[in-house]
């Protein structure tokens, strides 16, 4: 029996665990993988695919006026939660900025990681890729980030880790290489080689692939900020980017830490409902099914990308309690003491089945508060 | 090609197709973390399925550093189980290359630990001969350097043999080789805890569970071993037993490969009546009727799960226990694999990656400076004995100690 189940282990589930167990509640994770989380590039959007602000977000998602003090809770906790991880996060949702990705588009961000910078709007810019890893090539990203930011020159080159691989080499291979001083030094130098030979001597930022180190990522920022004497950047891309892993790393090892109880490897397939109440949830790992009992159930399942939502050619189900929805994903007749957060809401998925990551600290957050809510008013027998 | 070609599997899962190439398993698999040298999961299982369906059987060495820690089946969002694809390809292999003697021996733990522990005292002391080791090495491919669990003369199955329960709850104990020949003391204070529990325990026939030889490819004497246990076992269920098993390999192949690999209704009607020890107790415990007599300990332990346990989808019920325990404290090291692997950390050319992750662990390990550590599996644990200087315990050996102290024993 526990106080909180958290259904799926994206960024809203091991949020929502964390805040949980931090309220010292007895917390159950359950998950058929690892999320979602791997798969993003890290960086933390108000509205995704768009310039949006804070106050056509706040519109968008049904915010008013009150809440803005619980959203600026929501955004201080996780960001010194981050703090704690080392592995802090910068910037403000009322003043989001725009950032560079593998692609060379410019979007914006409301939260990025400290490996991240945003993008200069004038200057020089040198992108640097590797040669062994073919999901990041620097050419192609001239050409769009100089679409996005005329005022900058762009020069490109590509260098080698010197390391061979027998699979497809990734962002977060050559992140783990990083992490090693011998293999930076390699890099740095060759870079210097390059700049040296296409005599330029001004560089204002240098652009790399999400790759910059795991556990040492500060060591590695800090190498390649003093020999280079220019800001750095990551430019996240194709998954697994270094920038997300590390995110995903700080959150699970946070929430292992605190004791949440992981079921891994467990698909969520219907829950048992009493009156209004779900009273346990059931569970299939390995063939088996199982009964996880609790009181309140927070349901993180990430929408139609998450794989909470699936649409049919005629509606879309709701695949883990598997009770009805409408059109948009949300439940029809919500139990009491369920909570959906993230994309698993249904109605506020924003663009590409997601919610942006602002949405999901918030809602975690939010859901949280109203768990806590009950529990001083009595539980829920009194809600 | 013999009789596991994946052209001719009928796999019990039939989830492979989801597969979405979001990396997930690679990013997470432990080995592909240590090296570049490995292929990965994501290559090696779906992928490779896909290359080879409706066509040419592909025999792929890579494959040879795969651990069958299942890690990437409990990474992948779609749920699919990548390790079932990566077990067959070990088989391929084997049956393409043979079997190196080595592997032969590592993969028969049983005979290996029958053997030993005949020659208990002598078997512990060659073990630690150096030049001894370095011929090993040589002639065996069995690195000078790795520690080996030393072996009991007098082994479990010596001691204990029951073959039937008179008590009302009946528990059938799948023991295993470990705690046969080199922790009887871990079976004992199992069936300890059981009399504590008023519970009798009995020892049905069993083989080795198998998982050594899946990971070395042995295939079709693995199925064999499956096959013999599961029939064994049901002999057992159908008579209202449990089966409880105190090694969380031997717990996750009744769980998860016997399923997948025998895809038998047999397997899936045992697979029901299979519970980890911890996991056991804590149902006790929700149906009131754990002894919760436990005597106060003032420890303060740091916790390694083992893979084969984190695969098993049932939360941390080693924790659950002893938390039960007045003034214990227990911390999860949040660790990833301990990189010994079962019989891969033994092997000389992979030992460098097997000490790559070991010495990450010991890291993990010294951070938290606990009294001991407390793991479910014995090669996590030799693992553990070799790269830190914490003593490590079973939660069997502590759950039995506070008993025991509250009865004055």
């Amino acid at each position: 029996m526990y106080d909180v189940v958290v259904v799926g282990q994206g960024l809203t589930g091991l949020l929502s665990a964390i805040y949980a167990k931090q309220q010292n509640k007895k917390v159950a994770l359950v998950a058929k993988g690892t999320g979602k989380n791997q798969q993003s590039t890290g960086l933390m959007g108000l509205l995704p695919g768009s310039t949006k602000g804070l106050a056509e977000w706040l519109k968008y998602f049904d915010f008013i006026n009150q809440d803005k003090i619980m959203i600026k809770h929501g955004i201080n906790h996780f960001k010194s939660l981050m703090d704690q991880g080392s592995y802090p996060y910068l910037g403000e949702i009322e003043n989001p900025v725009p950032i560079v990705t593998a692609s060379g588009h410019v979007k914006y961000t409301a939260l990025y990681p400290k490996s991240v910078t945003p993008i200069i709007e004038g200057g020089r810019v040198v992108v640097v890729g590797f040669h062994e890893m073919i999901d990041f090539q620097p050419q192609f990203m001239k050409g769009n980030l100089l679409t996005a930011r005329p005022k900058l020159t762009v020069e490109t080159m590509k260098v080698k880790l010197g390391a061979s691989s027998q699979r497809t080499m990734t962002q977060l291979d050559a992140a783990r290489l990083l992490d090693q001083k011998e293999v930076r030094e390699r890099v740095i130098s060759q870079i210097k080689e390059k700049l040296n030979e296409c005599k330029l001597s001004k560089v204002d930022m240098f652009i790399f692939p999400s790759a910059l180190g795991i556990h040492d990522w500060q060591d590695t920022l800090e190498h390649f900020r003093t020999e280079l004497q220019a800001s750095i950047t990551e430019a996240p891309g194709l998954p697994p980017n270094a920038s997300a892993i590390r995110l995903n790393e700080v959150l699970q090892r946070k929430a292992i830490k605190l004791g949440v109880r992981f079921y891994l490897d467990s698909e969520v397939i219907g829950c048992k409902l009493r009156a209004e109440k779900l009273t346990q949830i059931s569970v299939r790992s390995n063939h088996r099914i199982s009964q996880i009992k609790g009181s309140h159930f927070v349901l993180a399942t990430g929408g139609v990308l998450g794989g909470g939502l699936e649409v049919t050619t005629t509606n879309i189900k709701e695949t883990a309690l598997q009770l009805p929805v409408d059109h948009n994903g949300a439940f029809i007749k919500k139990p009491i003491n369920v909570y959906p957060v993230g994309a698993a809401l249904g109605k506020n998925v924003y663009s590409h089945g997601i919610t942006g990551g602002i949405y999901s600290i918030v809602s975690s957050y939010s859901a949280n508060l109203q768990i806590i809510k009950i529990e001083q008013n009595g539980g829920l027998q009194h809600a | 090609m013999g009789d596991y070609s994946m052209l001719e599997l009928n796999f019990h899962d039939t989830t492979f197709e989801k597969c979405l190439k979001c990396h997930a398993c690679t990013a997470n698999c432990p080995i592909s973390s240590a090296t570049l040298d490995f292929g990965g999961p994501k290559h090696l299982g779906p992928e490779l399925k896909r290359l080879m369906d409706n066509q040419q059987v592909i025999d792929d060495h890579r494959i040879e550093l795969c651990t069958l820690c299942g890690t990437c089946d409990i990474s992948c969002p779609e749920n699919v189980h990548i390790s079932t694809l990566t077990a067959y390809l070990k088989a391929i292999h084997n049956e393409q290359q043979g079997t190196k003697f080595r592997d032969f021996v590592l993969g028969n733990a049983e005979i290996v630990g029958k053997l030993a522990s005949a020659f208990a005292p002598v078997t512990n002391i060659t073990m630690k001969i150096k030049p001894i080791r370095k011929m090993m090495q040589m002639m065996m491919g069995i690195h000078a350097d790795r520690q080996f669990p030393t072996y009991q003369f007098h082994h479990f199955h010596r001691k204990y043999n029951k073959k039937q329960s008179n008590t009302k709850r009946k528990v059938a104990y799948f023991v295993g080789c470990y705690a046969t020949y080199n922790a009887p003391e871990v079976a004992e204070a199992f069936v300890k805890i059981m009399e504590y529990n008023h519970i009798e325990v009995a020892i049905p026939e069993q083989k080795c569970c198998g998982v050594p030889m899946f990971a070395n490819g042995q295939m079709k004497q693995g199925l064999k071993n499956a096959t013999y246990n599961t029939d064994k076992l049901l002999e057992y269920t159908r008579q209202g037993y449990d089966i409880v098993m105190t090694c969380t390999s031997c717990t996750l192949a009744f769980k998860k490969e016997y399923t997948s690999f025998l895809r038998t209704e047999e397997a899936n009607e045992l697979a029901t009546h299979i519970y980890d020890a911890n996991e056991y107790l804590r149902q006790l415990h929700d149906q009131d009727e754990l002894n919760v007599d436990f005597a106060p300990m003032e420890v303060k332990a740091a916790y390694f799960a083992p893979c084969h346990m984190k695969g098993q989808g049932i939360g941390n019920p080693t924790m659950d226990i002893l938390e039960l325990i007045p003034d214990y404290q227990i911390q999860d090291l949040a660790a990833s694999c301990c990189g010994q692997c079962g019989t891969f950390g033994f092997k000389a050319e992979k030992y460098q990656y097997s000490m790559k992750l070991g010495n990450e662990l010991a890291e993990t390990v010294a951070e938290v400076d606990s009294d001991y550590t407390v793991t479910e599996c014995g090669m996590c644990k030799n693992q553990l004995n070799q790269v830190t200087n914490k003593p490590v315990k079973h939660p069997m050996e502590i759950i039995l100690e506070s008993y025991e102290k509250s009865h004055n024993k």
